[in-house]
C-alpha cells in the first residue's frame, strides 16, 4: 500500500516567482532583460554557458519610482480583466523596466515596490514579472 | 547612385476585407499600379518584386507570399522576396526596392505591400501586433503597443503641456482629410464637439490606454497598395509615358532599442530622428523643403513627436502648429494629407507603401477635390515600426 501521506506534494508547487536580470562578468553592468552583448565593455554572453559565461542570475526588484504609466483596457488575447495599470519603473540602481502596477491611482514620480509575481498564465510555464505596489508604511 | 522614380501607384480600398485572399488584395493594388504605369501587357520588364507583409503564416496560415503574388499577377520568372519589418515592413520594402535598383541588380521594381488583420478577433489582432515587443520584459506582461502609445502620450502632456483637446484636434483634421479619401478605412469626418466636449465623448471617445482614447488611435484595417520604381537612367523609363515620373529622392532608415525602457528619455524617438537625418542628407534637403508630409499617426500623438523628431517644429511645439491650423491641408505644412493611419487605416504591410502612394499622387497634383496641397515640391513619409525601434524615411520629389 502507498503511504499518502510520504508523498511530497511541494514539487507540484509552482516555483517561486524571481526576475532575474543578468550580471556582466567583465564590467560587472546588470541587465534586463539579458542582452547577448554588454552594453558597456562588449562582453559576450552564452545562454548556454557551453563557449562563453551564461553570467550570473540576480535577481531584480525593490523601491523603484514611477516614470510613467497608463490604464489599458483592450487587452491581448488571453487577458480576461476589465483593464490592467502598467508603467515603466525606474530602480535605486538606475536599471528600468515595464511593470504591472497594483496601484490604482498613479502618480509621476510615485514610489513603488517592486516584487516578482505572475503575469501571465502559459501552458506548461507561466511568465513572471515586475508586479509593483505602493511600500507598507513602516 | 543611380536615380529611382516611382512610375506606377495603385491602392485597394482600407477597411474589413477578411471575406478575400490576402494575395488576391496584394495583386489588385499591384495591378492597379501596372495600369497606372500603363504596362500590363509589358509587366514582364518587371525584374523583382518585393512584398511586404508581417502577418499572413499568424493571421492568415500563408507563407511565401512574394512568390505566390509575382505568380498570380503572371511576373514569372522575376525575382521575388517578402520584407517583414513590422509596422515598417511597407516603406523598408520600398528601401530595398530603392537599393536593388541602386546596385545595378534591377531596372524595374515592383512593391507592393498588404495585410488581412480582420481575419481574426480583435483579441487575437491585439496579440498579434503585441507580438514585435520583447517576449520576456514587456510582452508577457500583457503590454500592447497602445499600452506603449498610452504611457508615451501621458510622459508627453506632463511635460510638454499638451491637452486632450489638442490631440483631439488632430484626428479631427486627419478625419477631414480622410473623409475626402476613397481609400480610406474611416472616410468620414468627425467634430471636436463630438469626441471631446460632448456629454457623449466619454462613450463616443471612449479610453483605451490612458489618456489615450478611440480616436486616438488608428483602426485594424486590410488592404493593400502598390508602387512601380524603374532606374531612371534604365532604356526601360520609355515604356512609362502614362504620368510623370516622382523622384525617390531620399530614404534612410534607423533602429532604436526593442525594450523602450532601455531608452534614456522614452519621449525620444531617435530612429525618427535619424532616419529623416538620413533621408535628408541624401535627398540635399531639408526640413524646411518639405511641402507636406504624411507621418506615421498610429496613435495621433505620434503625429505630433514624429513632426518634431524630423525637424518640423521644436519640441513640445508641434501641438501650436495644430491649434494654429498649420498641418491642415490649406496650412503651410500639410500632414497627413490621406488621412493618415487615423483615418485611412493601417494594414500594417501596406502601410509604409501607402503612405509613398499619397506622395506620388500628391506631387502628381492628383489627390481629390479638397485635399490636394498647392504645388508640392518634395514630401517626406515616415514609416515607424514597433514603438519606434525601426524606423524608415522617405522623401519624393516632383523631377
Amino acid at each position: 500500500m502507498v503511504d499518502i501521506y510520504a508523498v511530497d506534494f511541494n514539487k507540484y508547487r509552482p516555483p517561486k516567482a524571481v526576475v532575474y536580470g543578468r550580471k556582466c562578468p567583465e564590467c560587472g553592468t546588470v541587465d534586463y532583460p539579458a542582452p547577448m552583448l554588454c552594453k558597456h565593455c562588449g562582453a559576450r554572453r552564452d545562454p548556454s554557458g557551453v563557449e562563453h559565461s551564461s553570467w550570473e542570475k540576480v535577481p531584480l526588484g525593490g523601491k523603484c519610482k514611477l516614470l510613467t504609466w497608463t490604464k489599458l483596457y483592450a487587452l491581448p488575447e488571453g487577458f480576461t480583466d476589465r483593464y490592467l495599470l502598467f508603467g515603466i519603473v525606474e530602480f535605486e540602481s538606475g536599471l528600468r523596466a515595464s511593470a504591472r502596477l497594483l496601484v490604482e491611482e498613479p502618480k509621476f514620480g510615485m514610489s513603488l515596490v517592486a516584487e516578482a509575481g505572475l503575469v501571465r498564465e502559459k501552458v506548461g510555464k507561466d511568465a513572471y514579472g515586475f508586479l509593483c505596489r505602493k511600500p507598507e508604511k513602516s | 547612385m543611380r536615380k529611382v522614380a516611382i512610375v506606377g501607384i495603385g491602392h485597394t480600398v482600407f477597411g474589413n476585407l477578411s471575406k478575400f485572399d490576402l494575395v488576391d488584395i496584394m495583386s489588385y493594388a499591384s495591378t492597379n499600379a501596372l495600369d497606372d504605369a500603363g504596362i500590363r501587357k509589358e509587366r514582364k520588364i518587371i525584374d523583382q518584386v518585393f512584398a511586404a507583409n508581417v502577418g499572413a503564416c499568424l493571421l492568415n496560415g500563408q507563407t511565401g507570399v512574394a512568390s505566390s503574388m509575382a505568380s498570380r499577377i503572371d511576373l514569372e520568372p522575376a525575382m521575388a522576396e517578402s520584407i517583414e519589418n513590422g509596422p515598417a515592413s511597407g516603406a523598408s520594402a520600398l528601401k530595398c526596392g530603392v537599393m536593388a535598383i541602386a546596385s545595378g541588380m534591377a531596372d524595374v521594381v515592383m512593391v507592393t505591400g498588404g495585410e488581412v488583420m480582420r481575419s481574426v478577433t480583435g483579441w487575437e489582432g491585439t496579440d498579434f501586433v503585441a507580438r514585435m515587443l520583447h517576449p520576456e520584459a514587456e510582452y508577457d506582461y500583457g503590454l500592447t503597443l497602445p499600452a506603449f502609445g498610452g504611457m508615451f502620450t501621458r510622459l508627453y502632456m506632463e511635460r510638454y503641456g499638451l491637452t486632450e483637446e489638442e490631440l483631439a484636434m488632430v484626428a479631427v483634421k486627419d478625419h477631414e482629410n480622410g473623409s475626402k479619401n476613397p481609400y480610406a478605412h474611416v472616410p468620414y469626418t468627425c467634430t471636436l464637439e463630438g469626441i471631446h466636449c460632448s456629454p457623449n465623448a466619454d462613450i463616443i471617445n471612449n479610453v483605451i490606454a490612458e489618456p489615450l482614447r478611440l480616436y486616438g488611435m488608428c483602426p485594424v484595417s486590410d488592404g493593400g497598395a502598390s508602387l512601380i520604381l524603374c532606374a531612371m537612367d534604365s532604356p526601360k523609363m520609355k515604356y512609362f509615358k502614362n504620368k510623370p515620373p516622382i523622384r525617390v529622392s531620399g530614404i534612410g532608415s534607423a533602429t532604436d532599442t526593442h525594450c523602450v525602457h532601455h531608452r534614456k528619455d522614452p519621449l525620444e524617438l531617435k530612429a525618427v530622428a535619424l532616419s529623416a537625418e538620413r533621408a535628408y542628407k541624401m535627398a540635399g534637403l531639408g526640413p524646411q523643403d518639405i511641402s507636406f508630409a504624411e507621418l506615421h499617426d498610429a496613435f495621433v500623438i505620434l503625429e505630433l513627436a514624429i513632426s518634431e523628431e524630423v525637424g518640423f517644429f521644436k519640441r513640445g511645439k508641434a501641438r501650436e502648429s495644430v491649434v494654429k491650423g498649420e498641418t491642415r491641408i490649406d496650412g503651410k505644412l500639410p500632414i497627413n494629407t490621406s488621412g493618415g493611419l487615423k483615418a485611412k487605416g493601417h494594414p500594417i504591410g501596406a502601410t509604409g507603401v501607402s503612405q509613398v502612394f499619397e506622395l506620388v499622387k500628391q506631387l502628381r497634383g492628383e489627390a481629390e477635390e479638397g485635399r490636394q496641397v498647392k504645388n508640392p515640391k518634395h514630401g517626406l513619409a515616415v514609416n515607424f515600426g514597433g514603438f519606434g525601434n525601426n524606423v524608415v524615411a522617405t522623401i519624393c520629389s516632383k523631377e
